[in-house]
């Protein structure tokens, strides 16, 4: 009997390992495990054995292989594969090793660990923990952790909440889903450790309505905590509800998100009261990122000094990026801040698909900026990104290949943002349309040099009056498209 | 409402009651609906208005907020393509394009046999693997054009 392991991801699955494990399923010789993703997308399906020297691998792996794999023959140790080798996992330390619903595996490699340091400090000193870890949000605002946790603690209230944003809606990336499939103890410990901290006695997962999986993974996880007694804090239950989404992009705003949790239509908010006093039902309530809440149990574990030692002065601990588009080796790379775009590229995005020159990079998501060649050597971190008006947002990096159309990238984005806008605010949900509305007469030729000009004008006002990151940074893909390839956007007008 | 289908919504509503108790959601009910009837029949509303407490401008609103509610019967399956940067840069339109003419319903219709309803998603989190094609809950991925009708032929 061979015991093979297989990722259940939702990526690995639609890369062909469902079809596999239905036909490897029913051979006697072999026994499946299921586990979570490498991240190394472009190799899957991806198949491991045990050896002596660790796992082994196979990549992707067709019907016709197993022979080979169960004989032995070709495999390659997992851990002298470059694009995993140069990685620096912490928040993805399990992936591709344990199974998702693994209690046992999910304990054995240190989980709960974390929760149980929480256990035996004070609300304070959690906090302080993380004040020492200079952990910021990774959902995209880069807010200090500490400081809003500090807030919810100390606002006096009948009930307060926590909720994760796995809303993730920028375009490109896909962390929170791989995390929520693949450890989902890990979010569950998270929230359990923040919740003790502020003094919460029940939690929401707001989860994206296209991620099925990753919701009922989490379902049965919950289910699994609470049959252990996990969510127990100091002997009160914590209630940890998984909410689904609609196909909103808005509502990955936290207080969209809290209205479309209350059931209403997912419209932004006005800052302050902020959410940490004023949240959701109007109570205290820290919203964070998957992601946010996924390290926090190993920075409980291994101290907030631990974390503050890894990244660059203002962005410490690692970072995830998913690097995705035309590049050889899309997938998911954790590495501590500082790298530069180009070394993530080079290094494990493996340079341009076959046949693909590159044209730009974008990152950030749909609201992020693009870059040319010349603008490659910016460090991955908050700040080089904030000086550079860009934003990192949730570590998506699409690159575009020399047939990609600027100016219809350009009206994509505005499309998107008239599409996906909530409508509280007039410079979105008007300028949007002006933005797709021009930019369609420039694709037709019938706009003069001067839209250019107007489009610009309009990227400004909106940049400076809309009410939330949406509007005000919707028109950053147009404008860094305009100020890089300026020519394209001349070519089809008139005079 | 035909009889049987009011029984249904009677059934989601007093369910969705049940478990919410004073914080029911409009959304959560509709999603409830949406999920078991495969729409939200708008003759529905006033009921489930009535049903939560609000009013029926607010459930109006909710259905027509959110793109992944119905008003209208959908087709037996839902086919959405990926339009997320990932996709866009594999050339994702391409595969919109031959679904396109495959089916014959631009994005938002529903072919002449109710077979499938033709929408776009930005970003199914399979940018990894991508271009994607959502098919009910089932994820594709390294879709091609020249896939198309081999895809669309296991959704009779």
């Amino acid at each position: 009997m061979t015991r093979l392991y297989l990722s259940n991801d939702t990526s690995s699955r639609a890369a062909g390992a469902d079809r596999l494990a239905e036909v490897w399923s029913v051979q006697p010789d072999v026994q499946l495990v299921r586990t979570s993703a490498r991240g190394a997308f472009f190799l899957e399906p991806i198949v491991e054995r045990d050896s002596p020297k660790g796992r082994v691998a196979w990549f992707n792996v067709t019907l016709d292989m197993l022979p080979a794999i169960i004989a032995g023959e070709g495999g390659t140790p997992i851990n002298d594969i470059p694009f995993l080798k140069a990685q620096t996992r912490h928040t993805f330390a399990n992936f591709g090793v344990t199974e998702p619903l693994a209690l046992d595996e999910y304990q054995a490699s240190g989980g709960f660990n974390g929760w149980t340091a929480a256990v035996g400090m004070s609300p304070e000193a959690i906090i302080q923990e993380l004040k020492v870890s200079r952990l910021r949000g990774r959902g995209g605002a880069a807010f200090p952790v500490w400081n809003k946790w500090d807030v919810a603690r100390q606002t006096e209230a009948t009930e307060k909440f926590v909720v994760a944003n796995a809303d993730e809606g920028d375009a490109g990336t896909y962390c929170d889903r791989m995390l929520m499939e693949g450890d989902p103890f890990r979010l569950i410990e998270g929230m359990l450790i923040c919740a003790r901290a502020i003094g919460a006695t029940s939690g929401y997962i707001y989860c994206r309505q296209e991620y099925p999986s990753a919701a009922r993974t989490l379902e049965h996880a919950i289910q699994k905590a609470k049959e252990t007694e996990l969510l127990d804090i100091d002997g009160e239950d914590f209630e940890l509800t998984v909410v689904r989404g609609a196909g909103s992009y808005v509502c990955g705003e936290e207080t969209a998100l809290l209205e479309s949790i209350e059931g209403r239509r997912g419209i932004v908010r006005a800052k302050p009261p902020y959410p940490a006093v004023a949240g959701l039902y109007g109570k205290p309530t820290i919203v964070s990122n998957v992601l946010t809440f996924a390290i926090v149990p190993t920075i409980l574990a291994c101290g907030g000094a631990w974390h503050a030692s890894m990244g660059t002065d203002r962005s410490r601990g690692t970072v995830v990026l998913q690097i995705g588009g035309r590049v050889k080796q899309p997938g998911l790379v954790e590495v501590p801040f500082g790298l530069t775009l180009r070394e993530a590229l080079e290094q494990f995005g493996g340079g341009m698909a076959s046949g693909a020159r590159f044209k730009a990079v974008q990152v950030g998501g749909p609201l992020g900026s693009l870059f040319p060649e010349s603008k490659l050597d910016i460090p991955i971190c908050y700040d080089a990104f904030t000086e550079a008006g860009a934003i990192l947002g949730h570590g998506g990096i699409v690159v575009y290949d020399q047939e990609t159309d600027m100016v219809e990238l350009a009206r994509h984005f505005m499309a998107f943002t008239a599409d996906e806008s909530c409508g509280k605010c007039t410079p979105c949900r008007i300028g949007s349309v002006r933005g797709r509305e021009i930019l369609e007469r420039i694709q037709a030729g019938e706009e003069t040099v001067e839209a250019v000009e107007l489009l610009k004008d309009l990227g400004e006002t909106m940049k400076t009056t809309s009410l939330c990151a949406l509007g005000g940074r919707a028109p950053y893909p147009m404008l860094t498209a305009i100020e890089h390839f300026p020519n394209e956007f001349g070519r089809g007008a008139r005079g | 409402m035909e009889p049987s289908l009011a029984h249904r919504v009677a059934q989601v509503l007093e369910l969705v009651q049940r478990q919410a108790g004073a914080r029911a959601s409009i959304l959560q009910a509709l999603q409830t609906l949406e999920a078991a009837i495969g729409y939200v029949p708008l003759e529905s509303l006033p009921r489930i208005a009535h049903a939560l407490g609000v009013t029926d401008a607010e459930v109006t609103g909710v259905l027509s907020y959110y793109p992944d509610l119905h008003s209208r019967p959908t087709g037996r399956h839902v086919v959405r393509v990926c339009l997320g940067e990932a996709c866009l840069a594999n050339h994702g339109s391409r595969v919109l394009q031959a679904m396109r003419e495959h089916l014959r319903a631009d994005v938002g219709e529903t072919t002449s046999d109710g077979r499938c309803t033709l929408e776009r998603v930005y970003c199914v989190g399979n940018c990894g693997v991508s271009p994607s094609v959502m098919i009910d809950g089932e994820i594709y991925g390294r879709v091609t054009p020249e896939q198309v009708p081999g895809l669309l032929e296991r959704y009779r």
